[in-house]
């Protein structure tokens, strides 16, 4: 891969619990996460519920700030750039959602939703945005015509198209796909995944892509980051992740998921138990409680990240002996 | 959305326009004293009579009306504008604007309005420059908390947090995204102020605590009526009788705009106790095989009025035997959950059961009377729902909601029903069941949700479950330990499952049998091993690419989408979208063909495939 | 029990800051207490009389001295001296209160059991003829104002039909029978707006619960209709009647005030509808802090209640 586009180095983040006057618990949603795209990249980020994937979307975005770290954008620290300066950068960096029915305003025609990106950054002239939108949803298999329509007289598929359209108005270099298809009938997600590879290889954009599905992220990304209550497990190459995975985690994941070809599946790992409170984690590796190989040693304290054979793939996990 | 409601407007707008015309139509001087014809009933100058001081009567109506209404519309339209710049700002600043505009208004709300207003009165004095004030302060709160409550409810849309990553600013979010979208509340929330303010007017005028006389207003001419109305009746209901109908026109007008504004306005008619009361007329049971443990035949269901021809559900049938899981899969819209609780008697409000019939133990379920269905369900029948959070009631316990559904079906006493509950926990999985037998719902995570309904489900060992997307809201590590429950379920008590999803791999897993629908007709059955390997319908193969797999080719969507009920196409119903159509499936809807031994397909091409 | 120990102090603190913003009031509004009220009619009042009262009100020391003092005064149940008669007002009050209380507590019985009740029947045959005549009478008194209700009662019961007095009272303890056919109006008075509210949300809340998953779950499990109606549907409706009830509390305790008038029931309200007029101002304080801190105490009471139905407020 060519220069780094953003970088995420060392991030976290807590939230506090409680209302205005009391400091409840703090939850610690991310914990000293590394992540960096280049230019035409896509990274998938893999985890179940409360693995913090969407937050670190969001932190990467700079839409909510960094309890500890920092994001580089071609070298510019996004925490201490000047509000004019983090403005432009804005332009750059886009973020299509999970739910397409949340995610278009109601009461505004898809037309001059897709326009917002244009008037806010001027990035075109008043009189020549109609032809730039028209454009816009040509590019995601839309006509020009239905500018003029409201988002309930699309479909579920439909309306994620304009979304993408929106997010490629202000033609940026970073997207971040949360869970782009998850809400989507399977017919379309191809449709809607195909959309997003061939609009990442025509305009080179740098893509991170939040998924609870290792198989989803399969065909787009080049590499996979898994996450599990806030830190990574295991991170490398799509394919090399997915043929041998070597943290216990990545394993379960995978053989939870249903298979098409039940006879050719993998052996089954059913994880005990639930994941535990971010509030109240366990100590040393945060997967111990529900990992099969665990030992006393992981309750010691939380294993770094080690590479393992393949070039850029690393692993969290002390058991050496069971890769 | 629904139509404005032109009778209440129309109405409104009538009262509004006497008001503002009232001194342009030539009445009388409201306030013109003719003591020689004190209390002088309906004449040609006065139409309707004159008052203890001989003023006409309709000439101070009209020009109440113009009183009351002119502080009412001030009043609201005020602590409309205030109360939604500091409920918006509130809201979408949060901190200490927070603090400072919503958490400030709770305050004023200690004070019962009346209250309030009277306090005001005191120090400052009665008379219209007082009330419009105070019904400001009174009215501000409420203001607050619905454009505070709109904003809190939009701004977790995520359209708000795609302004944000487009480079909006505050300003811009707020006027242009926000506002737009809780208009609809604070409009109604307007005319609830404006007609609640000419009561409270018009109470304080009563009390001769408000509009200072002689100056016209209805509830000073009902105080002043009091004293003469044994002898002028007439007198005291004029003023009621217009009071009454402005404040009636004023609520239908806040009811229409309400369901106008209601997004699920046909949900409210349908009356779901009906289902109570309706039975099918009743048809000859096909025979079946002896471990058959449903059979349903021809269903077809209906949305609304059969006759109006919107059909969810076409011509179903299929078989479950016992200790076999059929699984019905199909995309949204393809009618799968809708169909299966229609053919266990189940069908929800709006919806009717037009054809078919649904055998279990000789009984047709779609003809049984009410109370003898209920004696099936939940002790040979039981279902599991998709979301477990809200299949279970939050306010009780949950081991008391299985010790229920153990006690419906049991001669079994409270205790024995509590200690069975605490077992049937245990055989699920749930860890510490004495203790989470006492816990509610809301205590209990996703998963352990799911077990508690299994186990709800299957506390009266019954012969036939029926699980509907039961893991869709689960993470998949979740997913899987649910499926192993039931998988092991079927094996040890010969259950009969009918797996209701979405997911072709959950059925992979699961699934001895499989049904596909799609826009509410089976377009193929069988064994779910052959129709994986060897699918015989167009759809079927193209969901089957659809997959996402960790291994294989990269997943092909199908274009376009799925028709909706009452505007299907003319022949097969996947024509449309099918890569195999050729000009008769335009033109013919197959019917279901027998392909094999426990086969069918409903494409037209099935041999060619 | 955190829980009830952190909505009693907010009840507290609410009592606190009503009493302090009352306070503020006087102090606040332009011009003098005392010349205020004094100055009726319109001409100048005697400086000499003005500064009398102003020392007998005490408003010639500090602010915040006065505010301490009367503050003390008020933990102490003191609230000042009537300037009609002279007399203690927290008396007056006592005396007046609990007929209020029972106007109030007897107008919300009638209420619950009619709205409730009618509601649900109501909701069970939604669009039958008893649903809509009993939509129709609800929608009609929810907008007949109190005192219309009231006078309208009294001129068509007692003046011209004559079963009932046009109103005052009698102690229960005098006559039991004529207390309650004195109390039955005015409380019927009260008890149409609220029972119509009470008809609407019961309806809409009977309506609204039958479509959630749990009582599709409740059918499922072959429960008796009856069971399935009290247990997992009036039971869970009783939440957004409960939150309703609260929100009402406020038009509840003014339409008492207007209904007291109207029928000559001597409550709170003749005491405060007189000190207003005679600008009283340390009697109208009195009332409207203990009808406020009356007020603070019954959304204390339904939170309490809205704790009891749903378990999922209790654990915040």
């Amino acid at each position: 891969m060519s220069e780094c586009l953003i970088r995420g180095e060392g991030m976290s983040r807590s939230f506090h619990g409680g209302g205005f006057f009391r400091r409840g618990r703090s939850i610690q949603a991310v914990s000293d996460v590394s992540i960096s795209l280049s230019r035409g990249e896509a990274v998938g980020l893999v985890g179940e519920s409360g693995s913090g994937k969407s937050t670190i979307g969001r932190l990467m975005l700079g839409l909510m700030p960094l309890s500890g770290g920092r994001i580089l954008f071609d070298g510019d620290d996004l925490a201490v750039l000047d509000e004019k300066r983090r403005g432009a950068l804005r332009r750059r960096m886009q973020m299509v959602f999970q739910d397409p029915y949340s995610s278009l305003d109601p009461r505004r025609t898809v037309g001059s939703q897709v326009e917002d990106g244009l008037s806010i950054h001027g990035i075109v002239p008043r009189g020549e945005r109609g032809a730039r939108v028209a454009e816009l949803l040509a590019q995601v298999g839309l006509e020009p015509h239905h500018a003029a329509r409201t988002p309930h007289q699309f479909s579920g598929g439909q309306r994620q198209r304009v979304a993408i359209a929106r997010a490629l108005a202000t033609n940026p270099d970073f997207l971040v796909a949360d869970e782009p298809v998850s809400a989507l009938d399977v017919s379309v997600q191809a449709q809607v995944m195909a959309l997003l590879a061939d609009l990442r290889s025509r305009l080179g954009l740098a893509m991170l892509f939040i998924s609870h599905d290792l198989p989803v992220v399969r065909h787009l990304c080049d590499r996979v980051v898994v996450l599990y209550l806030g830190r990574v497990m295991e991170e490398g190459p799509v394919s090399e992740v997915l043929r041998a995975p070597h943290h216990p985690y990545t394993r379960a994941l995978l053989s939870a998921a249903p298979s098409l070809h039940a006879e050719s599946r993998r052996e089954r790992v059913v994880l005990r138990g639930e994941p535990p409170s971010p509030a109240n984690p366990p100590s040393g590796c945060v997967f111990r409680t529900r990992c099969p190989h665990a030992i006393e040693a992981c309750a010691a304290q939380p294993p770094p990240l080690e590479p393992r054979e393949a070039p850029g793939h690393r692993v969290a996990c002390i058991r050496h002996d069971i890769g | 959305m629904r139509r404005l409601p032109w009778v209440s407007a129309g109405a409104v707008g009538l009262i509004i326009l006497a008001a503002v015309l009232a001194p342009h139509i030539g009445l009388a001087d409201p306030v013109g004293m003719d003591v020689a014809h004190r209390l002088a009933g309906p004449s040609p100058t006065h139409p309707l009579g004159q008052d203890e001081y001989g003023r006409d009567v309709l000439s101070r109506l009209l020009w109440g009306a113009r009183t009351s209404l002119g502080i009412a519309f001030a009043a609201a339209a005020i602590s409309c504008v205030i109360g939604t710049i500091l409920g918006v700002v509130g809201g979408y600043v949060r901190g200490i604007a927070e603090l400072l505009t919503v958490r400030s208004m709770d305050v004023v709300l200690c004070f019962p309005p009346l209250l309030l207003a009277l306090l005001v009165v005191t120090l400052l004095g009665p008379g219209a420059s007082t009330l419009v004030p105070v019904l400001v302060i009174v009215y501000l709160p409420s203001f607050t908390r619905v454009a505070y409550a709109g904003v809190l409810s939009v701004r977790g849309h995520e359209y708000v947090t795609a302004m944000k990553v487009l480079g909006a600013g505050r300003l811009r979010i707020m006027t242009r995204t926000i506002l737009p979208n809780i208009a609809g509340p604070i409009l109604v929330q307007f005319s609830l102020a404006a007609a609640s303010a000419v009561v409270l007017e018009s109470g304080l005028s009563f009390l001769g605590l408000g509009v200072v006389p002689p100056a016209p207003s209805w509830g000073l001419m009902i105080g002043a009526a009091r004293g003469t109305m044994v002898q002028a009746p007439l007198l005291l209901l004029w003023p009621c009788l217009a009071l009454t109908v402005t404040i009636l026109a004023m609520n239908a007008l806040c009811d229409g705009l309400r369901d106008m504004l209601d997004p699920h306005p046909a949900a409210r008619r349908v009356s779901w106790f009906s289902r109570f009361r309706r039975r099918a007329p009743t048809a000859p049971l096909a025979r079946v095989e002896p471990d058959t443990v449903l059979d349903v035949r021809g269903l077809s269901v209906a949305i609304g009025d059969p006759a109006e021809g919107r059909y969810a559900v076409r011509d179903v049938s299929f078989q479950v035997k016992a200790g076999e899981t059929l699984a019905i899969v199909g995309e949204s819209g393809s009618g799968k959950s809708l169909m299966s609780l229609s053919a266990i008697g189940m069908a929800p409000a709006g919806v009717e059961v037009a054809a078919g019939t649904s055998g279990m133990d000789g009984a047709d379920l779609l003809a049984l009377a009410p109370g003898e269905l209920r004696k099936l369900l939940g002790d040979r029948i039981a279902m599991i729902f998709q979301d477990p959070g809200s299949s279970l009631n939050p306010v009780h316990r949950v081991g008391a909601q299985i010790a229920e559904a153990i006690r419906a079906h049991r001669p079994v006493s409270a205790a024995e029903a509590r200690e069975r509950a605490v077992a049937m926990l245990r055989n699920v999985g749930i860890p510490d069941p004495e203790r989470r037998a006492r816990a509610y719902p809301h205590e209990l995570s996703g998963g352990m949700r799911q077990r508690v309904m299994i186990a709800m489900a299957i506390a009266n060992g019954p012969r036939l479950l029926i699980a509907d997307e039961p893991t869709t809201a689960l993470d998949v590590t979740i997913q899987a330990q649910v499926l192993d429950l039931l998988a092991a379920l079927k094996r040890d008590g010969g259950l009969a499952l009918l797996f209701i999803t979405h997911s072709l791999p959950v059925v992979a897993e699961i699934a001895d049998r499989v049904a596909v629908m799609y826009a509410g007709e089976i377009l193929e059955e069988g064994p779910t091993a052959e129709i994986f390997a060897k699918p015989r319908h167009p759809y079927t193969a193209a969901l089957l690419r659809s997959a996402p797999q960790d291994d294989g080719p990269a997943p092909e969507g199908i274009s376009g989408t799925v028709p909706v009920p009452g505007d299907l196409p003319a022949g097969c119903v996947f024509a449309p979208r099918c890569d195999k159509r050729i000009e008769i499936c335009d033109e013919t809807r197959p019917s279901l063909f027998r392909i094999g031994p426990g086969r069918s397909s409903r494409c037209l091409r099935w041999a060619s495939l | 029990m955190e829980w009830f120990a952190k909505r009693l102090g907010i009840s507290v603190l609410l009592v606190w800051i009503v009493a302090s913003i009352v306070f503020l009031a006087i102090h606040l509004v332009p011009g003098d207490p005392a010349e205020l009220l004094l100055s009726q009619g319109g001409a100048a009042p005697d400086p000499a009389i003005v500064e009398d009262l102003r020392d007998q009100l005490g408003l010639n020391r500090p602010v915040l001295e006065q505010y301490l003092h009367s503050m003390a005064n008020l933990l102490r149940g003191d609230l000042g001296n009537s300037l009609m008669d002279g007399a203690p007002i927290a008396g007056e009050i006592a005396t007046r209160l609990p007929r209020t209380l029972e106007l109030i507590g007897a107008a919300a019985l009638i209420s619950v059991l009619i709205g409730v009740s009618t509601g649900t029947l109501a909701a069970v045959a939604a669009g039958g003829p008893f649903d809509r005549v009993a939509s129709a009478l609800a929608g009609l008194g929810l907008s007949v104002p109190v005192f219309v209700i009231g006078t309208l009662a009294i001129l068509g019961f007692a003046q011209t039909l004559r079963w009932v007095p046009a109103g005052g009272f009698v102690a229960f303890s005098q006559d039991p029978v004529q207390h309650l056919i004195m109390l039955a109006m005015p409380a019927g008075t009260i008890a149409v707006g609220l029972s119509s509210t009470l008809f609407r949300v019961t309806r809409s809340a009977v309506l609204e619960v039958t479509m959630r998953d749990h009582v599709r779950t409740a059918r499922s499990k072959g429960l008796s209709f009856r069971r399935i109606l009290t247990r997992h549907i009036l039971r869970n409706a009783l939440i957004p009647v409960v939150t309703v009830l609260a929100l009402n509390l406020g038009t509840l305790l003014g339409g008492t005030v207007l209904v007291e008038y109207v029928f000559n029931w001597p409550g709170l309200s003749g005491l405060l509808v007189d000190a207003v007029n005679a600008r009283d101002y340390p009697a109208v304080v009195g009332v409207v802090l203990v009808i406020s801190i009356l007020f603070v105490t019954l959304n204390f009471v339904v939170d309490m209640l809205y704790a009891v139905l749903d378990p999922r407020v209790r654990h915040g």
